[in-house]
């Protein structure tokens, strides 16, 4: 008995009170789809692929990053006409997809206000090739891309290294200072 | 300050060689015609080393920052050694510290040699100036614009030969607003430069007087006679 009178009770909220607000319930979920759709249909699709990049920073000898400098990439193919240009990131960073179908050294120049580099980044064809010169550009990137000469996988000097040259060029010049001061003391006894 | 590699044209390279050459020869007749051309040898040399080391000081100038040059000042001290010495001093820096560039040696030579050469005649001007002021107020103020002149010129110069040969590919509104940057960052390294070069002169002025002496000028009748002389002995 209970039981008939739910199922009544039932029958008569479906039926009779949640028809109307049920259907309207639907009708506006179709409707905001619609809209929806429609306003879908002025954005962008976005798709995505993972790529090898390649990431080249530069900074002065300070370890100052060259912030907002300017990058030109030129192609193997054509090395007076840039290929993509762009400008580095605060710390110095530039991140692009070289196109792997044009095998050979792609020259990424980046300079400000008359300072900078150039470095040549061979890539070959196929993923290893990509792979093995974005570590290059890497290790590179640890050190200063400034005394980083054309060749990008060239190992640079690291600061001792360098200190220790040039205080042998201050040495030697000393040294020659001392020669020529002592001769002419010399001379000036003799 | 340096020109690094791959700035610039081939056809600016070139032409930096092609003017540093002649200067630089000029300047070593000119040492070869002093009566002991190796005279001046220890002053250079060792003012080579400052010159070498100066490069690596840099100096704040927020946003930028700035290195030392001293060209100025060795064309004051050093006269016509001062190009020798800042060739030797740009090759090392090149080779060893990675400033400036091989390609680009003969146009920062003559961007900061020439400058040193008109900076030397500057300071000269302080012998008319001891006839109005004190000896000291002289040699200070001579110091003081030498090393200002010095600097301030090459900048001058660096500014105008990027700014010249932009490459078609660069954003040259960007590119320029950072050369002006820079550029005027190198004002108050001209004012610096041209006090240092002031005290180092009044300090030699005190202690060793000599140092400063001009050999070029001295008797410019009797030196030739000597260079003969001494061509005939040899």
């Amino acid at each position: 008995m209970v039981f008939n009178l739910v199922t009544l009770d039932r029958k008569r909220f479906t039926f009779i009170r949640w028809l109307k607000p049920e259907m309207i319930l639907i009708l506006a979920i179709i409707f905001v789809l619609v809209t929806a759709q429609r306003s879908l249909a002025h954005g962008a699709v976005i798709e995505y692929r993972t790529t090898q990049a390649l990431e080249v920073q530069a900074v002065y000898d300070t370890g100052e990053p060259l912030a907002n400098a300017q990058v030109t990439v030129y192609s193997p193919e054509n090395l007076s006409d840039p290929w993509l240009t762009g400008t580095t990131d605060p710390q110095g960073r530039f991140l692009f997809t070289p196109d792997p179908s044009i095998s050979g050294n792609w020259d990424v120049q980046i300079r400000q206000a008359g300072h900078g580099d150039i470095v040549s980044i061979p890539i070959g064809e196929g993923n290893e090739a990509i792979a093995t010169t974005s570590d290059a550009s890497d290790s590179d990137s640890g050190n200063a891309l400034f005394s980083s000469s054309s060749n990008g996988s060239t190992a640079t000097l690291n600061p001792l290294q360098k200190w220790i040259m040039a205080g042998s060029v201050v040495w030697g010049l000393f040294g020659t200072a001392m020669f020529f001061a002592a001769r002419s003391k010399q001379n000036a006894h003799s | 300050m340096h020109i690094p590699d791959g700035i610039l044209p081939a056809q600016v390279c070139a032409a930096g060689y092609a003017i540093a050459t002649p200067v630089a020869w000029y300047s070593l007749r000119k040492i070869n015609r002093q009566p002991d051309p190796t005279v001046g040898i220890p002053k250079a040399a060792l003012l080579t080393a400052t010159f070498f080391v100066a490069s690596s000081i840099h100096i704040p100038v927020p946003p930028v920052s700035v290195h030392l040059v001293l060209n100025g000042l060795l064309g004051a001290i050093l006269g016509y050694y001062a190009f020798p010495a800042i060739l030797i001093g740009l090759f090392f820096q090149a080779v060893i510290i990675g400033h400036g560039g091989l390609t680009t040696l003969g146009v920062d030579a003559a961007m900061m040699g020439i400058p040193a050469i008109l900076a030397y005649q500057v300071f000269r001007l302080r012998h008319p100036l001891a006839k109005r002021f004190n000896r000291r107020f002289a040699d200070g103020m001579a110091g003081f614009l030498a090393g200002m002149v010095g600097l301030g010129l090459a900048a001058v110069i660096f500014m105008t030969l990027i700014i010249t040969t932009l490459p078609p590919g660069l954003d040259a509104a960007t590119e320029k607003s950072a050369i002006y940057g820079l550029s005027l960052a190198h004002v108050p390294l001209a004012v610096l430069e041209g006090a240092f070069t002031a005290m180092l002169v009044l300090f030699f002025q005190r202690v060793k007087p000599e140092l400063l002496e001009d050999h070029w000028q001295k008797k410019p009748s009797k030196a030739s006679d000597l260079t003969t002389e001494q061509a005939e002995r040899v």
